[in-house]
């Protein structure tokens, strides 16, 4: 973007071969139209669309709803909650606001929200990146908000600024008890796993999906470092099995077995379905259980159906072991109750 | 034992038993509620408020929702009871949710079970695991047949049960049950939900029956319709407060 002095462009505004010029603030600004390098992500695509929808429906909007965007955008100007100091319209605050309700999965608000939020900044102690882990630890709780991280591919280690290529990961998480584990996330968005020696950079702010209003960004980045070197530093896995634990033959969708509860129990979190007309589902692990982890558990299941028994009630016996003959896995086995798949095994099950 | 200070869906006090550690808390509690008061209806999570818990957030644990469904004829009344599991957690010290189940809101009163345990995440340290216990269901005439997952897991000030029903001798099947506990606390004083059998009036659930422990004795006066159905496999899942037993703790 180039600023001018008035005396050449005064007056001057309109587009022609991809060069804009518009009057902002008594200055003219020209600015070049800009084309994204490279294919579009997924997500990227449903934040264009989505972008496209909210402008469209601020016409459908009364005086009333609009005038009560301006009168909230004089308040934002010069403000941080937005993330970022400058003077904004009614119409792009309701665009920015909606853009960021609707990536956290909310509906677009009609109504300017009351008064303005101001959101803290997010506290964290540590970001830990080796070829198999991408996790923030030590995140502080914020009731009511939800996080929203960009990452980038991994960058030789010598670039200093390529906060331009991160993307979102996380539209609108909350911290999993002080931790976000972007493993997942990472390797289903990047599309590659970083590699030791590689930088990645990092944004994080959190996002209050009530109003769409956000905290300051903050920044980071972190050198991706073997699993030796990490656990040197002090990296301690979470006793936690996620999908990013499982091998690809698993027959369960979705998987949070949390073993740090430091009481008498596992806390599971795991939708079953079920396999070769057999009432278990397997979860076969990449890694072992730690030994003190293996063992027999008994946990509270709910059908997920909409057929017969769909939300039927059940137990389920839980059988968490290491073979020397065919793996780690662990075993969600019916017991209780009809069975029915899907079913999410939930709650705490106790160990012994 | 402590009393709620308040609810937002017109339930009335609520009274807890209750065991808490540092890290975990141990709640039973038994209430009932009409879907069709106002401040049920408006609230999007059910919330109990009550005195300060020894933890101030807790992962979802399980609690469960149960309705009765009668219908009455001439010569017997067909019982199509039912129940499922719904989600809680302990959202502040003074904050205990309940999801908002509204399938079976048209059955009129709802009846809830707490016999949950609250855990935390993130902890310094792995689970501590229990030692399971064979429950010796008993009889002067043995009539009542269990699953080999009919067990027990106890600790000093609470104890974990799970019984699985699997079969009754026919001339008893309409009669009230009665056995004993061989080797479960005797400190144990609570009703039980007895979630299982076909449901026929409601399908997509399976049936309820209440069955109590006391004094290490098992009773079930009566079942629904269809609890012996096939494939249906009643069961009972609590932790359960041991009494005498309850309040503030360590982690055992």
């Amino acid at each position: 973007m180039i600023a001018l002095p008035s005396i050449a462009f005064g007056g001057f505004s309109g587009s022609a071969k991809g060069v804009t010029a518009r009057q902002v603030g008594g200055r003219s600004i020209l600015s070049l139209k800009c084309f994204p390098t490279g294919a579009a992500t997924g997500a990227q695509l449903a934040r264009r669309a989505s972008l496209k929808k909210i402008s469209k429906s601020w016409k459908e909007l009364s005086s009333s709803q609009m005038t009560g965007w301006d009168r909230l955008a004089e308040h934002a100007s010069g403000l941080s909650s937005l993330g970022q100091t400058a003077e904004i319209s009614g119409l792009n605050l309701y665009i920015r606001l909606n853009v960021n309700r609707t990536m956290a999965g909310e509906s677009i608000l009609s109504d300017a929200p009351e008064q303005l939020s101001v959101l803290p900044d997010v506290v964290y102690d540590k970001i830990w990146v080796t070829p198999k882990t991408v996790v923030i630890k030590g995140i502080t709780h914020e009731d009511g908000y939800k996080l929203v991280i960009k990452m980038s591919a991994g960058q030789s280690a010598g670039v200093s600024n390529a906060w331009s290529k991160t993307v979102i990961l996380s539209p609108g998480m909350e911290d999993d008890w002080g931790d976000a584990n972007m493993t997942m996330l990472y390797f289903k968005t990047i599309g590659v796993k970083p590699a030791v020696g590689e930088k990645i950079f990092i944004e994080m702010y959190w996002l209050e999906p009530a109003s769409g209003f956000t905290g300051q960004s903050v920044y980071a980045t972190k050198v991706c470092e073997s699993e030796e070197d990490a656990a040197a530093e002090g990296y301690v896995k979470r006793n936690q099995i996620t999908m990013a634990d499982l091998k690809e033959e698993s027959h369960v969708s979705e998987c949070d077995v949390d073993f740090s509860t430091n009481a008498p129990v596992i806390s599971f979190d795991a939708v079953c379905l079920g396999h070769s007309n057999v009432a278990s589902s397997e979860a076969y692990l990449e890694d072992e259980l730690p030994s003190d982890c293996v063992g027999t558990s008994m946990a509270l299941a709910r059908g997920m159906g909409t057929g017969n028994a769909g939300l039927a009630a059940q137990s389920y016996i839980i059988w968490l072991r290491n073979s020397s003959w065919d793996g780690s896995s662990i075993t969600f086995a019916h017991r209780g109750g009809y069975y029915v798949k899907p079913t999410e095994v939930f709650g705490p099950g106790i160990l012994y | 034992m402590f009393n709620s200070t308040g609810n937002n869906f017109g339930a009335g006090t609520i009274q807890f038993k209750d065991y808490q550690a540092s890290n975990y808390v141990v709640l039973n509690a038994k209430f009932s509620y009409d879907p069709t008061n106002a401040a049920y209806q408006a609230a999007d999570v059910l919330e109990i408020y009550v005195p300060d818990l020894s933890i101030d957030r807790s992962a979802v644990a399980g609690v469960i929702l149960t309705f009765q469904d009668r219908y009455v004829y001439s010569s017997y009344t067909w019982n199509n009871d039912g129940g499922t599991a719904i989600k809680s957690w302990i959202k502040d010290k003074n904050t205990i949710c309940l999801e908002k189940f509204t399938n079976f809101d048209d059955k009129g009163e709802i009846t809830i079970f707490i016999q949950a345990l609250y855990a935390q995440k993130n902890q310094p340290g792995n689970p501590i695991k229990g030692t399971r216990t064979r429950i010796n269901m008993t009889q002067e005439t043995r009539y009542l047949y269990w699953s080999s997952d009919t067990f027990c897991v106890i600790f000093e000030h609470w104890v974990f049960l799970h019984m699985q029903f699997s079969s009754c001798s026919y001339s008893y099947r309409n009669q009230p049950w009665e056995a004993n506990m061989e080797d479960f606390p005797t400190d144990v004083n609570a009703d039980v939900p007895f979630l299982g059998g076909s449901n026929q009036y409601n399908p997509s659930v399976n049936g309820y029956s209440l069955a109590h422990v006391e004094n290490g004795v098992f009773t079930c006066p009566e079942r629904m319709s269809g609890f012996e159905s096939t494939g249906y496999d009643p069961f009972i899942f609590a932790f359960l407060v041991r009494d005498g037993e309850e309040g503030n703790g360590d982690t055992e």
